[in-house]
């Protein structure tokens, strides 16, 4: 068959591909939301926003410091950072109490998209490959870096589906 | 192969009641909710559909076509009514579409700079009459998706594409010649 066929085949088929296509779900809702939130953030009602987030930036600054004096500790035992198994457990569970309380505090608010539930399960395993990466590598600071980020990104996802997201756009 | 006919049809994808959205449209800049749902209603389906195509993903064109709702009504006041309403908001989908499918990115992809490449895997072959164009389209590799859904089927100049997907000029043309090569493989051509 021709090259020639081909583009007219193509041409007709572009032509004939369905102008419409209706969503499964229902978007209005979530984009009403939105805009009453544009509405309200518009009026002047003070700093309510930064001042609703302040609790999580201190439970972040509290998270830093426990992995921070955490990483001092092992350094100044051995002169040489040594993340062991102890150290992750103990960084995941500072992280999974951040994590928990924000999903709690989210909890009876819906959230802006859909599928954050799967991103926040692929930064899950991302974590997961971090972790596993460390113990075969425990000096390897990047790779601590690395999952601090993870943890951090899970953090933003959260706040971002649930709280005051349009106000920034 | 896209000839002017088919861009002027293409530009003119959203309809052609310019009269009533711009009542519309002026309505909302008045800050009417109501009027807004009633853009919504007349132009979701146009909206999803340039989505979809994009995004080859009903839960991210559903996210994708809410946010261009959401964008819309924060941005009307910038529609001047140079242009037709539709051709506006096809161009704000498009745009919105392009960056929210870049925010979606997975981490593994921004992390360690993954190329998308690969062709979506598909079952048994098929006759390729019994499978319509959108599907074939959904199998294409994202940028080669892209630039094909904007030129063959929105009728955007590669020149527009390219600015568009932050990309060089011989880049779009080079997504699209690959992107038709793919589909006229699995309509049975070579």
């Amino acid at each position: 068959m021709s090259n020639e066929h081909f583009e007219q085949e193509l041409l007709n088929r572009i032509q004939e591909l369905p102008q419409e296509r209706q969503p499964e779900r229902d978007l209005w809702p979530g984009i009403e939301m939105a805009m009453n939130i544009q509405v309200e953030a518009a009026a002047p009602q003070g700093n309510v926003v930064a001042f609703a987030k302040q609790p999580v930036w201190y439970a972040s600054a509290a998270s830093f410091l426990i992995v921070a004096m955490f990483a001092w500790f092992n350094f100044n035992n051995s002169n040489v950072l040594q993340v062991n198994e102890e150290f992750i457990a103990q960084m995941t569970m500072q992280h999974e109490e951040q994590k928990t309380a924000l999903l709690v505090k989210f909890e009876d608010q819906p959230a802006l998209t859909q599928n954050w539930q799967q991103q926040l399960k692929e930064l899950d395993e991302a974590a997961g490959a971090v972790k596993k990466a460390l113990l075969q590598e425990p000096n390897n600071l990047a790779l601590l870096k690395m999952l601090q980020h993870v943890h951090q990104q899970q953090i933003d996802l959260i706040e971002n589906v649930h709280s005051s997201r349009w106000t920034q756009i | 192969m896209v000839s002017s006919e088919n861009i002027v049809a293409a530009e003119d994808k959203f309809g052609a009641q310019a009269d009533a959205d711009l009542s519309l449209v002026n309505a909302v800049k008045q800050g009417d909710k109501r009027a807004y749902r009633q853009l919504y209603d007349k132009h979701i389906g146009r909206v999803y559909a340039l989505c979809y195509r994009l995004t080859a993903d009903k839960s991210l064109a559903e996210d994708a076509a809410q946010e261009v709702f959401v964008q819309l009504w924060q941005k009307i006041e910038n529609y001047r009514g140079d242009s037709k309403f539709t051709t506006w908001l096809h161009s704000v989908t498009s745009n919105v579409t392009i960056s929210y499918l870049r925010k979606q990115k997975s981490w593994w992809q921004k992390m360690f700079s993954i190329e998308d490449s690969e062709v979506m895997q598909h079952g048994a072959e098929e006759s390729s009459d019994s499978v319509d164009l959108d599907t074939y389209v959904a199998r294409l590799p994202e940028r080669a998706r892209l630039v094909f859904v904007l030129h063959a089927i929105e009728g955007y100049r590669h020149e527009e594409i390219a600015k568009m997907l932050n990309m060089a000029l011989g880049s779009s043309k080079a997504q699209f010649h690959r992107s038709k090569q793919l589909i006229k493989e699995w309509m049975g051509y070579e």
